[in-house]
C-alpha cells in the first residue's frame, strides 16, 4: 500500500529539523562551549599567528549568529575542516571511510536477524522450558556486555591464542597485490566478487567474521526477545489454530504464516538497535583495526584531533537520522495505524 | 507511590531472575559504598605504586586477579573501581533527572507553545545516536571524572524530558489536578505539589534502571580514552590499560570488564522484570500466578 503524499512530506519536514538541530548542537559544541574555540581549532601544538588565522577562520570576531551562518555554509559546501593528524580534508577522510563501517554493519545485521529470528522462534516454540529461560539470558547478557570488552577477549581467544581467524584490517595486503583485487565500490565483499576473485572474497569474509559476530550479538538478542513475544501472540490467534486444525503442517504454518508477522518487530529492533550498534562499531574498529568511520573517530579522539571529531560526529548523527526515517517508513508502510 | 514499591518488592521475592538482578544491584551498591575501607593493598587499588618483581603476575591466591604492568595488585583495583561506577551512575542519571524532569513537567503542564519548543529541543538531542553526543562534548569538556558525567547527563537528559511530558500529559486532566485549579492555586503549586509526585513513580523505576546503561557508557568514554583518567581505576579505563598487554595477560582487561558485566546484568534483569510489572496486563498474570500458586 503506497504512502499518503502528506505523510511522506511531514517525515521528511521533521528529518530537515532534526539535521538542522544537530548541526546548532554541534555548532554550539565547538563554538559556545569552549572557552577558547580557536586554540581546539588550532591544534594542541599552534603558533601564535595560527592561532590568530584560526580566530579569523571560524569568524570569533563576528557576532553569533553570523558565525552559525558561516558554519552552516561550510557544512553545505563540504567544507568540514582539515584534520590535523592525516592532513586531509575531513569530509575526503570520512567518505573513504564509510563503506567499510557501512560493510561491517550490514553484515552484522544480516546474523542477528536471521539467528535472531531464528532463536526467537524456538523460543516462542518451547514457551516456558530450559531453552526459552537460555535464549532469554542470552540476549539480556548480550545488551549487557561492553562491546570493547567482549572484542578484545574474542581477539585475544580466535586469533591471538588460537590463531583461527586473522586480527586486524579488512583483507590481507599480499593477497591483494598476489591477485591484483581493486576495489571499486569499496565493499569489499562486493567487488571481490565482482572480480570473481574468490582468494580475497574469502580472506575478507575471514576478517569480517569476529567483528561483524562481536557487533550482532545486541541486535541479536533484541529480535529474538521482540520475535519471541510477537510469535507467542500470535500463536494462540484463531487463524493460527484453525490453520492447524485443517491439518496444514505445523511447520508450514509457523513458518509461513505467522512468520509473515515477526517483519514488524524485527524491523522495530533493527532500528531500536542501529543507534547502538554504530557505537558500537567505533569500538570494534578500533580493536580490530578495521578502516572505517569508527576507527577514523576513535584515531581522532586519542590525538584529539578536534574538526575530524566533529566531522565523525555529525555524519553518523545525519546517518541515524536517516536510518531512524526508513524504518519509521517502512514500519508505516506495513502498518497503516502508524501514520498518524 | 509506597504501595507500588512494596507490590514491586512481594512480586519480585518470587522471580528467581529479578532476585538474581537484585543481589548483583546490591552488591553492586554497597561493594560501591564500602570499597575504600576493605582494600586489602589500598596504595595499589589508589595506583600510586611501582612493583617491578610483581609485573604482570597471573592470578593467584595472593593476587586473585593477577597484577598489571607496574604490579598492582588488579583485584583492589577492580573492588575500587566499582566506587567510581556508581558515583558516575548516580550522578549521570541525577543530574539527568534534575535537567529533564522540570523542562518535561514545564512542557507537559503548560502545553501551547512553549511546551512544543521544549519538546522539539529535547527532538534535538535525541537525534544522537546514544553516547555520541557524549563522546563529542567530552571530546571538549576534556578528560576527568566530573566531565564525564556532565558529558553523559547532558547527552541522557532528553529521555526523562520525554518519559515525564508524557506522564504529565496523563495526569493534569485529573480531577483532582482540576480541583486545585479551582481552589486558585498558583500553577507553580500545582505543578510540583500536585502534578509531579503522581507523574514521578515510571520516571524514578527507569532511572534507577538506567544506572546500568550508565555504567556501560562511562566505561566506553574511558576505553576510548575521553574519560575519566588514569590512575583512576574505573572499570573501562582498567580494560583499556590491559589491552596493550593482552597477550601476556589477559587478566587485567578481563576482570574488570567481568565487573562491568555482572553490574549491567544486574541492572537489566531488573528491568527485565520492572517492564513486566509496568504494564498492567502483564502485573495482573503476575499477581494471579502468586496467589494460586
Amino acid at each position: 500500500m503506497p504512502l499518503g503524499r502528506e505523510y511522506l512530506l511531514k517525515r521528511l519536514f521533521h528529518l530537515i529539523f532534526v539535521v538542522f538541530g544537530v548541526l546548532i548542537i554541534t555548532f554550539i559544541i565547538t563554538r559556545v562551549l569552549p572557552a577558547r574555540p580557536e586554540l581546539l581549532w588550532a591544534g594542541p601544538h599552534a603558533t601564535i599567528e595560527q592561532i590568530e588565522r584560526a580566530r579569523k577562520e571560524l569568524h570569533l570576531d563576528e557576532p553569533i549568529y553570523v558565525q552559525l551562518g558561516y558554519y552552516l555554509w561550510g557544512f553545505i559546501r563540504g567544507n568540514w575542516g582539515v584534520s590535523w593528524r592525516t592532513k586531509t580534508p575531513v569530509l575526503n577522510g570520512l567518505l573513504s571511510a564509510l563503506p567499510a563501517t557501512l560493510e561491517l554493519i550490514i553484515f552484522a545485521f544480516s546474523i542477528a536477524t536471521v539467528l535472531g529470528v531464528l532463536l526467537g522462534i524456538v523460543a516462542a516454540l518451547r514457551r516456558n522450558t530450559m531453552v526459552d529461560s537460555v535464549i532469554q539470558i542470552f540476549s539480556v547478557l548480550g545488551a549487557s556486555m561492553p562491546v570493547f570488552w567482549l572484542a578484545l577477549i574474542m581477539l585475544y581467544v580466535f586469533s591471538n591464542t588460537l590463531g583461527w581467524l586473522p586480527s586486524s584490517n579488512r583483507v590481507d595486503e599480499t593477497l591483494v597485490i598476489s591477485t591484483g583485487f581493486h576495489p571499486i565500490t569499496g565493499f569489499y565483499l562486493i567487488d571481490s566478487l565482482m572480480q570473481g576473485n574468490f582468494p580475497v572474497f574469502i580472506d575478507v569474509l575471514r576478517h569480517m567474521i569476529l567483528p561483524a559476530l562481536v557487533l550482532s550479538l545486541y541486535p541479536m538478542g533484541l529480535s529474538a526477545r521482540m520475535t519471541r513475544a510477537m510469535m507467542v501472540d500470535v500463536l494462540h490467534e484463531p487463524f493460527i489454530r484453525s490453520a492447524l486444525t485443517w491439518g496444514i503442517p505445523k511447520k508450514l504454518v509457523v513458518y509461513k504464516y505467522a512468520l509473515k508477522n515477526a517483519v514488524a518487530p524485527v524491523i522495530a529492533s533493527l532500528g531500536l538497535s542501529f543507534g547502538y550498534t554504530i557505537i558500537g562499531a567505533f569500538m570494534v574498529e578500533l580493536i580490530f583495526v578495521w578502516p572505517g568511520i569508527g576507527l577514523y573517530l576513535a584515531m581522532s579522539l586519542l590525538s584529539f584531533d578536534y574538526p575530524a571529531i566533529m566531522g565523525a560526529v555529525i555524519i553518523v548523527a545525519l546517518f541515524y537520522s536517516v536510518i531512524n526515517l526508513i524504518v519509521d517508513l517502512i514500519h508505516a508502510w506495513i502498518d497503516p495505524r502508524l501514520r498518524l | 507511590m509506597m504501595s507500588e514499591v512494596k507490590a514491586l518488592f512481594t512480586l519480585m521475592r518470587k522471580n528467581i531472575v529479578a532476585m538474581v538482578g537484585f543481589i548483583l544491584v546490591v552488591a553492586f551498591f554497597v561493594i560501591g559504598i564500602i570499597s575504600p575501607y576493605i582494600l586489602t593493598r589500598p596504595e595499589d587499588a589508589w595506583g600510586s605504586t611501582f612493583n617491578v618483581s610483581a609485573r604482570y603476575l597471573p592470578p593467584s591466591w595472593e593476587h586473585p586477579f593477577g597484577t598489571d604492568e607496574f604490579g598492582r595488585d588488579m583485584f583492589n583495583r577492580v573492588i575500587l573501581g566499582a566506587r567510581f561506577s556508581l558515583i558516575i551512575a548516580v550522578g549521570v542519571v541525577g543530574l539527568a533527572l534534575v535537567l529533564g524532569v522540570p523542562i518535561g513537567l514545564i512542557a507537559g503542564y503548560s502545553g501551547g507553545r512553549l511546551g512544543t519548543i521544549l519538546m522539539r529541543l529535547t527532538d534535538m538531542f535525541l537525534a544522537f545516536p546514544p553516547l555520541l553526543l557524549a563522546i563529542a562534548l567530552a571530546a571538549t569538556l576534556g578528560r576527568g571524572l566530573a566531565n564525564a558525567i556532565i558529558a553523559l547527563a547532558l547527552s541522557w537528559w532528553p529521555w526523562y524530558a520525554r518519559l515525564v511530558y508524557v506522564q504529565v500529559n496523563t495526569v493534569k486532566n485529573m480531577p483532582y489536578v482540576d480541583a486545585a485549579r479551582v481552589l486558585g492555586l498558583d500553577s507553580f503549586t500545582i505543578m510540583f505539589r500536585h502534578v509531579l509526585p503522581n507523574a514521578l513513580t515510571p520516571v524514578v523505576i527507569q532511572a534507577s534502571l538506567d544506572m546500568g546503561s550508565a555504567v556501560l557508557e562511562a566505561a566506553g568514554l574511558s576505553f576510548l580514552g575521553i574519560g575519566v583518567q588514569p590512575p583512576t581505576p574505573e572499570w573501562g579505563l582498567l580494560v583499556s590499560e590491559g589491552w596493550q598487554s593482552i597477550n601476556v595477560a589477559w587478566w587485567i582487561s578481563f576482570f574488570p570488564g567481568l565487573a562491568i558485566v555482572t553490574t549491567v546484568l544486574g541492572f537489566n534483569l531488573l528491568a527485565e522484570f520492572a517492564r513486566e510489572f509496568m504494564d498492567p496486563r502483564l502485573r495482573i498474570t503476575m499477581m494471579a500466578k502468586r496467589w494460586f500458586k
